[in-house]
């Protein structure tokens, strides 16, 4: 690394554990709000265990693809308490910097539409059933998932980042934020 | 947990059963629905099936309708659990959580639905066995309790008691010790008569402590299948008498 960190990286929803039952969920679109948690959670308790706190304990970075707020923001926009899902993830470990990247609906849509043929199905909240049209039903979806990392950042303290912009800006603005925590090395 | 009036006897966790424990699912009101849920705990070995078995009999013929349900028989979440106790990378933390979705993805799909249509649930063993496995293994007792207010309060729970030496002698002539069930993942030593033993007596308190806080009704495990059934029957039976629903199934609705 060119300051003289050594990182890890670990993506939301990546364990091994739970791959199967997730997937073989999502394929028959048979995840429930409550069991899309729950299983988000146990994918979340299997890397902090194996991908998070040995590298902390190494005093490596963690570079966290998504954190609890994804599962805060999601799993209450589909009905779950807001209580409850703070609760099931009491076991997490605090990050030192909480960085959100907020987009506005249209343009990550976009951004999506750009990449791919179609939106995934639970992305697009099609378990909802809010409308059968995946970009509206998206729409919907993730305009309930915005108001609700709204109301993260200031609970949690999230530093937000504008994502409308061009990487090269975030890129800049993520970097002088990170360095406001991490010494750099020689 | 919200105390409200309990539309029958018992302690329930402070909860009118057929209610939610806590915070339950927001976006699935299960108010009125006419079902019941009637639970049986206990450690493996000590006879619920066998148990479950007659009793789901016994209320068939007498016009209900009836269905079972019981931990890691959820289509989902199951061969991901029989896949992760083979493979030894389960901690405590993800032991409990892929259990409670197991229980999770059974409320929605089989419990809820069956309250509804105004059958009896005979669940074999609830959330208290996932609460006395969690905390046998230190998970924190409160966190465990808020994870499962998503669960529904049963009418009615029996707990099968039977000691650790009782227990193991059936254990072993009904086939022999199982990792899991002697608590090896916990690490206590070689020998798995001794671990099992530590481990079932470890659950016992477990079960015990929970007794009066979820209302169980104690039923002595040791007597005799026919002697156990006839007290669950009697009990049971004077229980529906007292309910308006949940309604019978008439031969021309079949």
């Amino acid at each position: 690394m060119a300051s003289g960190h050594r990182v890890f990286v670990t993506e939301w929803n990546s364990s091994v554990l739970v791959k199967a039952a997730t997937k073989a969920g999502k394929k028959k679109n048979a995840l429930t709000p409550m069991t899309f948690s729950l299983l988000h959670a146990t994918d979340f308790a299997d890397r902090l265990l194996y991908k998070i706190i040995p590298p902390l304990k190494a005093g490596m970075i963690v570079l966290a693809d998504r954190y609890t707020y994804t599962a805060f923001a999601r799993d209450v926009a589909r009905g779950v308490d807001r209580e409850w899902v703070r609760d099931l993830y009491g076991f997490a470990v605090q990050p030192d910097l909480a960085v959100y990247f907020r987009v506005p609906i249209d343009v990550s849509l976009d951004r999506l539409l750009a990449r791919r043929v179609k939106l995934k199905f639970y992305e697009a909240g099609m378990d909802m059933g809010w409308s059968s049209v995946p970009t509206e039903s998206f729409r919907l979806f993730q305009s309930k998932v915005l108001e609700e990392y709204d109301q993260l950042v200031p609970e949690f303290g999230l530093t937000v980042i504008d994502a409308a912009g061009s990487i090269t800006e975030q890129q800049l603005a993520f970097r002088q934020l990170v360095a406001t925590k991490v010494e750099p090395k020689a | 947990m919200s105390r409200k009036d309990g539309d029958n006897q018992g302690a329930h966790g402070g909860v009118t059963p057929g209610h939610y424990y806590g915070h339950g699912l927001p976006y699935l009101s299960i108010d009125k629905y006419p079902g019941k849920i009637i639970a049986l705990e206990g450690t493996d070995g000590v006879g619920r099936s066998t148990q479950i078995r007659l009793l789901r009999e016994w209320l068939e013929v007498r016009g209900y309708g009836v269905v079972e349900t019981g931990w890691t028989r959820s289509p989902l979440m199951s061969p991901t659990i029989e896949l992760a106790k083979s493979s030894n990378t389960l901690n405590k933390l993800t032991f409990v959580l892929l259990y409670a979705c197991d229980f999770a993805d059974r409320l929605e799909r089989e419990i809820i639905p069956a309250l509804k249509a105004g059958f009896i649930v005979l669940a074999d063993r609830y959330i208290y066995t996932a609460i006395a496995r969690a905390g046998v293994r230190g998970v924190d007792s409160q966190w465990i309790r808020r994870l499962y207010g998503f669960a529904i309060a049963p009418h009615l729970v029996f707990y099968l008691r039977i000691d650790a030496d009782q227990l193991a002698r059936r254990v072993l002539e009904a086939g022999g010790m199982e990792y899991w069930e002697s608590g090896m993942d916990m690490k206590a030593g070689d020998d798995i008569y001794e671990s099992f033993k530590s481990y079932q007596r470890a659950l016992l308190k477990e079960y015990s402590a929970m007794a009066d806080e979820f209302g169980f009704r104690v039923l002595e495990g040791r007597k005799s299948v026919n002697s156990i059934q006839e007290e669950l029957r009697r009990q049971i039976g004077e229980f529906l008498d007292g309910t308006a629903s949940p309604r019978l199934v008439t031969p021309e609705a079949l």
